[in-house]
């Protein structure tokens, strides 16, 4: 079994480590995303994007913060002051918990689950009840339908999500039967997130190859759950101001736009894992690898976010129920079916 | 049917699409980092007028005419001037031009009898509040005494030229005139000179 870093800590103290690094890290990714996206989309428009502060605009992103640290925290009048607080506290914490399950190489993984993916999926569906208490706590009916909208899509797309990720698992419990590491049987667990890996490292294929549908649905259901563009339907500016963050100023506004791209860079993880087997490549380090996917996957999200316009709610619950749930329902099937014969 | 084809077309278009944007990635921005690169004018951009500097005075030309005050449809030119001690032509001593007023229609150009205005290529100019007047001697005022005094020389010099002719032409004819009295006189003697002359 692949040790966890940790382990030979105190186990407060290992927990500390672990929850500062995550943050710091995170943070880092997060400027890092702010600063690739505003390039990103500038590029695509044939701009130039930040260039003033900084060499090419590097140290916009600092100055965002340093602003919107000092700006001022305003809580509206009747807004439900417990709900309107924690929110963005609900909204952040299960990211920085979802982010210490990923499996960034081999045996260098701060937590080891067997439950690692049924994990990723309750902290993911965990945003939806703090983006819901944003709402609802704003006293505001541009955040409360924001909220709504960003329930009834969340709810909606952890379906396919979950079935096109099924189909991984179930492939990675078939394939990981009496496999050997270093010579030593393991037992595979196809919820393991560092298992997932091993199976792909070991066989020298990644599940893109064998699971080309489920990659794409997952992806889909990615960005609708991290309510990206064409699925930003929750923060649509131009029907709903900001959707459920409408009320929230200065440095509560920034955890959950800090949430959201963490979001982001979750969902490129997990996908990783699932698809593009990890840390698995040749030549570079393990870390290097599974960042180098994570970060084309990323860049992936922005390129369709300034691509496409925004979808309208019916097409995008229809899309959801009649293309996105029988097309994994029925690619789950043909996997169970296939596994069950070979 | 229509359901797989319409996913499939779909799908197809959500490809090109990020075709299209994939491209615009790698070309070159148009932007133009504006303080730090300048515009490139076109021939025909007009702004505020100037006072054109000419090689042979060295100076504007300008002599307070008030041609282009009169003919002002925004009344925006404010001109002083007048005569300057050994100098013939008059001279402007202020040139403001109120350019919150200004339309810049040009009837001030077209008017100049000096040819002494035109169009500048101003662009990035503010103004602070509602006298947002420019001075357009300014950049001429250290070469104005030089200019008087290199015009009196040249004045000076044209007026000596002359007084010169006068003098010499006067000489001529007081002494063609005095050759014809002389004739007038002697006629034996022109006669005889004539003679001389045939010989």
């Amino acid at each position: 079994m692949p040790t966890t870093l940790l382990d030979h800590l105190h186990p407060i103290l290992a927990v500390l480590i672990a929850i500062s690094g995550i943050m710091a890290a995170l943070s880092l990714n997060v400027m890092f995303c702010i600063y690739a996206e505003r390039k990103v989309s500038a590029w695509i428009q044939r701009r130039m994007g930040p260039m003033e502060v900084g060499p090419h605009g590097v140290m916009q992103v600092i100055a965002d913060m340093v602003k919107l640290l000092t700006k001022q925290l305003i809580t509206p009048k009747g807004v439900d002051k417990w709900i309107f607080h924690l929110a963005p506290v609900v909204v952040f914490a299960p990211v920085v918990a979802a982010a210490s399950l990923m499996p960034f190489s081999s045996g260098v993984l701060i937590s080891d689950f067997d439950i690692g993916l049924v994990l990723v999926f309750m902290f993911g569906g965990f945003a939806v009840i703090g983006i819901f208490m944003a709402g609802w706590g704003s006293n505001n009916k541009y955040a409360l339908l924001g909220a709504m909208r960003s329930v009834a899509q969340n709810i909606s797309y952890e379906i396919p999500l979950i079935l096109s990720a099924l189909s991984i698992v179930l492939m990675v419990g078939a394939m990981g039967r009496g496999m050997e590491i270093d010579g030593q049987a393991v037992k595979i667990t196809g919820t393991n997130l560092a298992h997932i890996t091993l199976v792909q490292a070991k066989t020298d294929i990644w599940f893109v190859v064998y699971q080309p549908i489920a990659a794409l649905i997952f992806f889909i259901a990615t960005l609708a759950e991290t309510n990206r563009t064409p699925f930003d339907i929750p923060e649509a500016e131009s029907e709903l101001v900001a959707g459920f963050h409408t009320e929230y100023s200065g440095m509560r506004f920034a955890i959950f736009f800090f949430a959201e791209f963490s979001n982001m860079f979750i969902g490129s993880m997990v996908a990783t894992v699932l698809f593009f087997g990890g840390w698995d490549g040749p030549l570079l380090p393990g870390p290097v690898w599974f960042f180098l996917k994570t970060y084309a996957l990323v860049f992936v999200m922005m390129w369709i976010r300034w691509t496409y316009p925004r979808l309208r709610f019916d097409q995008l619950m229809t899309f959801c129920w009649s293309v996105l749930i029988p097309l994994s329902i029925l690619n789950l099937l043909v996997t169970a079916l296939v596994i069950k014969l070979v | 049917m229509g359901y797989v084809t319409s996913i499939a077309g779909g799908f197809k278009t959500l490809v090109t699409g990020l075709g299209v944007t994939v491209k615009e990635l790698f070309k070159k921005p148009v932007t133009l980092q504006y303080p730090h690169e300048k515009p490139e004018l076109s021939p025909a951009y007009r702004s505020l007028i100037k006072l054109i500097r000419f090689d042979e005075l060295g100076t504007h030309d300008c002599v307070a005419c008030m041609q282009c005050v009169n003919i002002c449809p925004s009344y925006c030119i404010k001109i002083e001037g007048g005569k300057v001690e050994g100098i013939k032509r008059k001279r402007a001593t202020l040139f403001e031009v109120d350019f919150a007023l200004c339309s810049v229609c040009g009837l001030c150009i077209d008017t100049c009898p000096t040819t002494t205005l035109e169009y500048s290529r101003l662009y990035d100019e503010a103004g602070y509040d509602r006298n947002w007047t420019y001075d357009l001697l300014a950049e001429y005022r250290d070469y104005e005494p030089e200019f008087r005094e290199k015009q009196r020389e040249v004045e000076a010099k044209e007026a000596a030229e002359r007084e010169a002719k006068k003098e010499a032409a006067a000489k001529a004819k007081a002494a063609a005139e005095a050759k014809k009295k002389a004739a007038e006189k002697t006629p034996e003697k022109g006669d005889g000179d004539k003679k001389g002359g045939d010989a």
